[in-house]
């Protein structure tokens, strides 16, 4: 495994409801990032379809892996690199049953996927009308480090976040969606979880406007220590690039001892608290 | 709750208000916006935005006057501003076509300030709409938050429209962002007024200034009960309440006509569909 890994912030725009022109921006920025030595590239959430599909969901919905993933698959093969975006996901059993879905493909073709696990459904956003629950919150050991995803909404639960990294991430890694109005809680939040967590964290936002709601970009990676390695424009389409080095995790670990610090017998009580509420 | 509560970034607003304008027209594939240029507060804001946004040719503003209502300042506004901003602006006087209207309805009612106000408003969109159709422009609508929660709009009328820019900006907050984009202040100033029957003034007909109705708007948009509003505020509970009462009354001039449901999906209830997909 490289200890230090390149990592591309592909922060793109999408077209609703348009998968063959999303996938051949998504090709143009794979290509691109390889370019600039990327070994990872991230695009935003539900990059395949664009955010706001509603009713379009269930016929732009695929399973995994399907014709759009192969076609992914196809150009991370050719060049090489490992990609994470997101799309709706058709249940394999069911077709009415939708996820909201994170993919990480690699140079050998499909890696994973995560199934969003926190669907916002409150403001402008109506997930739970489409979308089911996912339940499982997998890390995925690569060549290129152990990566756990997430997917927007989740970064307002320190949970799933701690346990990806009890799990043994090094790298987490959260595809968004986030309207320009919540761009300070995105703010906060991405570098809380790297810092209480110790990780590294890419977090890779859509831009543009669909339906009224204005996105705002800024994706980030956070290093461990809660500094930025790299941070995307505001509003506008970018590419960004950092350098990731594993090294400082075992630094900051130490200075930061949180995970040392952990304190499990608060977990039972959180779940019964929690139960209660 | 005082009037910070109220203040906007109104270089982030402006920005976002332009790119917003100038996206949804370009992904509609139209040459530009018309707007009901009234020399208001409401309507020079919105034009000014939407020059800024587009450029000014690509804006067109119509000023509608009528005899019944006829004010040479509001005329005067709306060159000014169109002068400004570079915008073409046209003057069409509806007055006649007022007068062929109401000759042809049977039960006109000379004496009925509302129903033949509400008709001009409604001629007035009937213009905007052919231009629109016309010149492959999208109908820029002008209407504020304040106005749109209360309802105090004429249905398919001024509420008409592709786009309202500035439709989730109360009243005092458009105030704020017209002197930030170049507004004359003496067109900020002035008092507000939906120009349907002569001396009509809005402040007035509402019962309350835009600087208390806004606040309690804005209470009711983030849920606040209104005796918790009427205390924060220091006001009779009974304000409170009839703007609740009008607030809650005027949901039908927001929505699409109420149907009653057989269809798998139904339009205005459960058939969601993006503005723009594809």
């Amino acid at each position: 495994m490289p200890e230090k890994l390149n990592v591309a912030l592909a922060q793109i725009s999408c077209k609703v409801g348009d998968k063959k022109q999303n996938i051949n921006i998504m090709k143009k920025k794979i290509k691109q990032a390889k370019e600039k030595g990327a070994n990872l590239v991230i695009f935003p959430e539900l990059s395949l379809t664009g955010y706001l599909n509603r009713d379009l969901a269930y016929e732009l919905a695929e399973p995994i892996p399907g014709p759009s993933i192969h076609s992914l698959e196809d150009m991370a093969k050719k060049e090489s690199i490992y990609v994470v975006f997101g799309m709706p996901e058709q249940s394999g059993k069911a077709h009415g049953v939708l996820y909201n879905t994170a993919v990480l493909l690699g140079p050998d073709g499909l890696i994973g996927k995560y199934r969003k696990m926190h669907l916002p459904t409150h403001s402008v956003f109506e997930e739970k009308r489409y979308f089911r629950l996912g339940y499982e919150a997998p890390i995925f050991e690569t060549e290129i480090g152990k990566i756990g995803l997430t997917i927007c909404y989740d970064i307002f639960f320190p949970e799933i976040y701690r346990l990806l990294r009890l799990k043994g991430s090094q790298l987490i890694i959260c595809i968004s969606a986030s309207p320009a109005v919540r761009s300070r809680f995105f703010e906060v939040f991405t570098a809380a979880r790297a810092l209480e967590n110790t990780v590294f964290l890419a977090y890779v936002n859509l831009v543009g406007v669909e339906n009224g709601l204005q996105f705002w970009g800024g994706s980030r990676i956070i290093a461990p220590n809660s500094s930025t390695v790299t941070k995307a424009k505001y509003d506008e389409e970018d590419l960004a690039m950092g350098t990731i080095d594993y090294a400082d995790l075992q630094r900051v670990e130490v200075f930061v001892p949180t995970l040392r610090d952990l304190r499990p017998e608060l977990f039972n009580s959180l779940r019964e608290q929690a139960e209660k509420l | 709750m005082t009037s910070d509560a109220l203040k906007l970034d109104l270089p982030s607003v402006e920005t976002r208000i332009k790119r917003f304008i100038k996206d949804y027209v370009e992904k509609c594939g139209a040459e530009g916006v018309v707007l009901g240029a009234s020399g208001g507060l409401d309507s020079c804001t919105t034009a000014a935005l939407a020059s800024l946004s587009l450029g000014g040719h690509k804006v067109l503003g119509i000023a509608m006057p009528e005899e019944e209502t006829y004010n040479t300042t509001n005329i005067q506004h709306a060159k000014l501003l169109a002068k400004k901003f570079g915008f073409d602006l046209q003057i069409v006087d509806i007055s006649s076509t007022l007068k062929a209207c109401f000759q042809s309805i049977p039960v006109y009612d000379a004496t009925d300030k509302l129903s033949k106000g509400n008709v001009k408003a409604r001629i007035r969109m009937v213009y905007l709409y052919y231009y629109a159709n016309k010149l492959n422009r999208l109908v820029c609508g002008t209407s504020d938050k304040s106005e749109t929660m209360m309802g105090y709009f004429t249905k398919w009328g001024d509420g008409a429209a592709d786009i309202s820019p500035i439709m989730d900006l109360y009243k005092t907050q458009v105030r704020q962002l017209a002197l930030h984009v170049g507004v004359p202040a003496e067109i900020v100033a002035k008092p507000p007024s939906p120009g349907l029957w002569p001396s009509q003034l809005a402040e007035k007909e509402l019962g309350i200034k835009y600087e208390t109705l806004d606040l309690i708007l804005f209470g009711l948009e983030h849920f606040m009960k209104p005796k918790e509003i009427a205390e924060e505020l220091n006001l009779p509970i009974k304000l409170v309440e009839d703007v609740k009462r009008r607030w809650l009354s005027a949901e039908h001039k927001r929505r699409l006509p109420l149907t009653t449901k057989f269809g798998y999906r139904t339009v205005g209830k459960d058939f969601r569909l993006s503005h723009t997909p594809y």
